[in-house]
């Protein structure tokens, strides 16, 4: 009835594989157990089911291993990244857009989707900087008082990257500017760092959360806000989706829109982005509106 | 083992029964139920199940010995234990009662 055990070191490099489908409150639970009863009497059986067990436990996590405040900083983590990831292409779409004079006339919808990008993009803009500075500027001065350089370094980088950017932006367009501005393979360079730097200055509070494991109610505000400047970028990011497909159908005349292409990419880009932010602010709203609840209880 | 039925066998139960008799980690858990009972747990319906009682409150986790850790069941656990038991037992005492009835069956 039993097996004789997965001594060897395939069998259970495939025992930590399947393990590691886990949710990590999971595994630091039950790692342990399982991994010692695998070896006295695992199969590839065991194996598989413990692999095809691995989702529901991160859907409907037991209980007693949901810790809010992890999940209100994972989320907010994935979510910062996510999230400055659509600012970028956003401002790539108001940079191709707007700001070159692409206004068609006669065309109502796409006048009124620039409007609700730019409200959209502000309030999410303004939603995550004031609901997050309480948070960062906790974060900060307990690493500034327990003489942690690095997470310092970590917090300043939202302030840094973007800063060193735009320095570098400036240089790059007096150098090689022309009358037009850029050439399209520059425009391509300052684009990609500017990725490049935003996702610097998201990282960085990642990580540092990931090391302080800050609680309490500036988290909570955070990932509140969080799902705001989420909800807002959802609505951005509707807009720039309405935009760009309104431009391929009426007006295929202005630069970069007659290649169908470019969009797709582009708005396949958008969609994921903002999938992963959606995801990310609801766990983390969630968790902080339960969270919540519950110090109003106790 | 050759019963049709066993794999709608509820886990979580096979887990109780075991537990109401000792504390046991889960090698002698998959090993108590897999000779009283017939039902071979894998390891992943094993700790899925284990996750899922320790949250109601069903079992306890004990000290853990090297690696493994015993479980315990609790008051509650045992409580849930005996009312589905009673419950089963009203079924069981039905399909006889049932069954002798209709088929003349007595039992094996």
């Amino acid at each position: 009835m039993s097996n004789p055990g997965m001594s060897d070191p395939k069998a259970t490099r495939l025992a930590r594989m399947a393990l590691a489908l886990y949710p990590p409150s999971w595994r630091a639970r039950y790692g342990d157990e399982v991994h010692a009863l695998l070896q006295e009497s695992g199969g590839l059986r065991d194996v598989a089911s413990l692999a095809w067990r691995a989702l529901p436990a991160w859907i409907g996590p037991p209980a007693h291993l949901y810790d809010r405040p992890a999940r209100m900083r994972a989320s907010l983590s994935t979510g910062l990244v996510a999230w400055s990831f659509l600012i970028g292409l956003g401002l790539v779409f108001a940079q191709l857009t707007q700001f070159q004079g692409l206004h068609p006339a006669g065309h109502p919808i796409i006048k009124a989707s620039y409007l609700v990008f730019d409200a959209a993009l502000a309030l999410s803009i303004a939603a995550a900087g004031f609901g997050g500075l309480p948070l960062w500027l906790l974060m900060l001065r307990r690493a500034h008082r327990e003489h942690r350089r690095r997470d310092v370094a970590y917090l300043l980088l939202p302030l840094i990257a973007p800063a060193a950017f735009l320095a570098a932006l400036g240089v790059t367009v007096r150098l090689v500017g022309g009358a037009d501005g850029v050439s399209p393979g520059w425009f391509l360079v300052v684009t990609l760092a500017g990725f490049a730097a935003a996702a610097l200055a998201a990282a960085g509070p990642g990580l540092a959360m990931r090391r302080l494991q800050p609680r309490g109610l500036a988290l909570r505000l955070a990932a509140t806000a969080g799902g705001v400047a989420a909800a807002a970028i959802l609505v951005a990011t509707a807009a720039i989706i309405v935009a760009v497909t309104g431009l391929c159908l009426w007006a295929r005349g202005f630069a970069g829109y007659h290649h169908a292409a470019i969009p797709g990419v582009y708005l396949a880009l958008v969609v994921v982005a903002a999938a992963v932010t959606a995801v990310s602010a609801a766990r983390g709203t969630r968790a902080a509106l339960a969270d919540s609840a519950r110090n109003v209880l106790v | 083992m050759g019963d049709k039925l066993d794999r709608w066998a509820d886990p979580p139960l096979l887990v109780l029964a075991s537990l109401a008799g000792e504390p046991k980690h889960g090698y002698a858990i998959t090993q108590d139920v897999a000779q009283t009972m017939g039902v071979r747990l894998s390891a992943g319906t094993l700790y899925a199940v284990i996750a899922r009682l320790e949250a109601r409150g069903f079992i306890e986790p004990l000290e853990a010995e090297d690696r493994r850790r015993p479980y315990r069941i609790t008051a509650a656990g045992a409580k849930e234990l005996a009312r589905q038991s009673e419950r089963m037992s009203r079924v069981a005492s039905l399909a006889t009662e049932r069954l002798q009835a209709s088929l003349g069956w007595a039992g094996a």
